[in-house]
């Protein structure tokens, strides 16, 4: 018989999929777009006063300062590490919970209601509600950053568990593997692109909430210095503040999640290249 | 009909290989909804070790249940199976018993090699054994340049090796197939075949395949059972007295063809 059969010749070899998002091209649409907007934001502001819409240079002074004397470091890591507690301890409990409601119909029937109910408050009136139970404090922004993000996450891995296919626990159970590792090795990797994705959601979401906490609920922190740049009519910090937060959160997805996201899930079939 | 000797399964003569697969007088029901299907009725088949036997018979004869009984997913209603000459609810060696199914069932996430290794991570092997031995299945197959091909980077025909490699990597004894490989096309499933008789040459194991596919059925077996429904028996057992590789344009096997699908 032959050696190598004629379907494994013919078959398209495997052609590695090459990311399109940094051809030269694109990098060049990137600058363009940003030169454009700070053009626009140049020349907006030379008509209205500072305090109103500081121009790109005031901005640029402002935060060069924040940086000099430590600001900028000290309340973006307090922020970062308040939403990351809250973000880690919404994945803890939502992971296990989303499983259980997804494994266990009677009880994911008898708690259906209460996720949308969860997902319908706003994060202002969790916010609140942190005040009032815990002060001025740390809990008052992990609260919120986890009550923010719980449900989402429990959303999506509930989600993940209905889509577990039986016919690979079929497959385990001829191999007589074990319940445990059925678990681990068929609906864990089943779920974690569900898990993934609820887990990005929160994470943006969890960031965006824990500066309205903070501007309402604390005395350190990005959004409480933003709320006190605001009082004091430094609208020029008020920019300086924004943007880093925009360039960090861009990059901790560029950077961070998207290469994750990439790597963890390079067995799915890429759209783009097909 | 012939050629198939009953022996008495609890008399244990040690000087003789015992059947690979024995079953007498089995029976199995489903329930639907308040009706009872009788699906099984007094099934007796003996598989002698390191034979290919094909079970052929229409949809509903219940061939792919009488499968599941002997891997030990279902259990009968009453008769006895028995594997290797024990009895299969005493029967503990599951791991030289391999269950090769209708699709390929490729877990997505895993490489080639990765796929083929699942079969191993029941037991307690090392990693490092574990992936030497499913590169070894994966060459066996004659697709270790592949070792690092995710599923959907393969074709169904590759695919369906792997899912050969994943059968054969536990060095099974017995090698249980479920319409193995009817969802690939005519070319495909012809290479596939070879790739089976191949393999069966150098390993030996006892195969037993499900098919409704007489050309399937003539090409590879050396017994098959034909099996006619309501309720599922075994009408009768066809001996293809021919020598190995066989093919489809020889008289013979056109004529065990026709013979089959007389049976049916």
């Amino acid at each position: 018989m032959a050696k190598q059969s004629s379907e494994v010749i013919d078959d398209k070899m495997l052609v590695p999929s090459f990311s399109r998002r940094l051809r030269p091209e694109v990098i060049g649409q990137r600058i363009a777009l940003v030169a454009a907007v700070v053009g626009i934001w140049w020349l907006s502001s030379l008509s209205v006063p500072h305090y109103i819409l500081p121009g790109p240079t005031r901005v640029w002074d402002a935060l060069q300062l924040i940086v000099a004397n430590g600001d900028l470091w000290n309340n973006l890591t307090i922020t970062l590490w308040r939403v990351a507690i809250g973000f880690v301890l919404a994945a803890l409990f939502g992971l296990p919970f989303g499983i259980l409601l997804g494994a266990n119909r009677r009880i994911g029937e008898f708690f259906e209601p209460v996720i949308p109910a969860l997902n319908t408050v706003s994060s202002a009136i969790w916010a609140i509600f942190a005040i009032i139970w815990f002060g001025i404090s740390n809990a008052t922004t992990i609260f919120v950053v986890f009550m923010t993000a719980m449900p989402l996450i429990i959303t999506n891995v509930w989600q993940g568990t209905r889509t577990v296919n039986a016919d690979f626990i079929e497959l385990a159970q001829v191999l007589r593997m074990p319940q445990w590792k059925v678990m681990t090795k068929i609906y864990l990797p089943t779920i974690l692109p569900y898990f993934f994705s609820g887990a990005r959601l929160a994470f943006g979401f969890g960031w965006r909430v824990s500066l309205v906490a903070e501007t309402i609920g604390s005395s350190s922190g990005v959004g409480y210095r933003l709320r006190q740049s605001a009082d004091l009519i430094r609208t020029d910090q008020v920019f300086a503040w924004t943007l880093t937060l925009v360039i960090m959160m861009a990059g901790i997805e560029m950077g961070m999640m998207k290469p994750l996201e990439n790597y963890l899930f390079r067995w799915k079939k890429d759209a783009e290249t097909e | 009909m012939n050629q198939i000797e009953i022996t008495d399964p609890t008399r244990n003569d040690s000087k003789q290989t015992p059947p690979a697969i024995q079953l007498i007088d089995v029976d199995k029901s489903f329930a639907n909804g308040n009706q009872t299907v009788q699906v099984l009725k007094n099934v007796n088949l003996t598989v002698p070790s390191q034979k290919i036997v094909g079970l052929i018979g229409t949809s509903g004869s219940g061939k792919s249940t009488l499968l599941n009984i002997i891997s030990g997913i279902l259990k009968p209603d009453h008769g006895q199976v028995c594997i290797s000459g024990a009895a299969s609810d005493k029967f503990n060696d599951w791991s030289s018993v391999s269950y090769m199914f209708q699709d390929d069932r490729l877990l997505p996430w895993r490489t080639a090699v990765g796929n083929v290794e699942f079969a191993l991570e029941a037991g307690s092997m090392a990693k490092k054994e574990r992936a030497q031995l499913a590169l070894d299945a994966l060459e066996l197959v004659e697709l270790e340049s592949f070792e690092k091909a995710f599923p959907y980077q393969l074709s169904g025909g590759m695919r369906s090796r792997v899912a050969l490699a994943r059968s054969l990597v536990t060095e099974p004894r017995i090698l249980l197939m479920d319409e193995p490989f009817s969802r690939l096309d005519a070319q495909t499933r012809g290479l596939m075949h070879q790739e089976l008789l191949r393999i069966h040459q150098l390993k030996h194991m006892t195969v037993v395949f499900v098919t409704h596919d007489v050309a399937e059925a003539a090409l590879l077996a050396d017994q098959v059972a034909v099996m006619t429904p309501r309720p599922g028996t075994i009408h009768e057992i066809v001996d293809i007295k021919l020598a190995l590789p066989r093919d489809i344009t020889q008289p013979e096997v056109t004529s065990y063809m026709q013979r089959l699908r007389a049976l049916i």
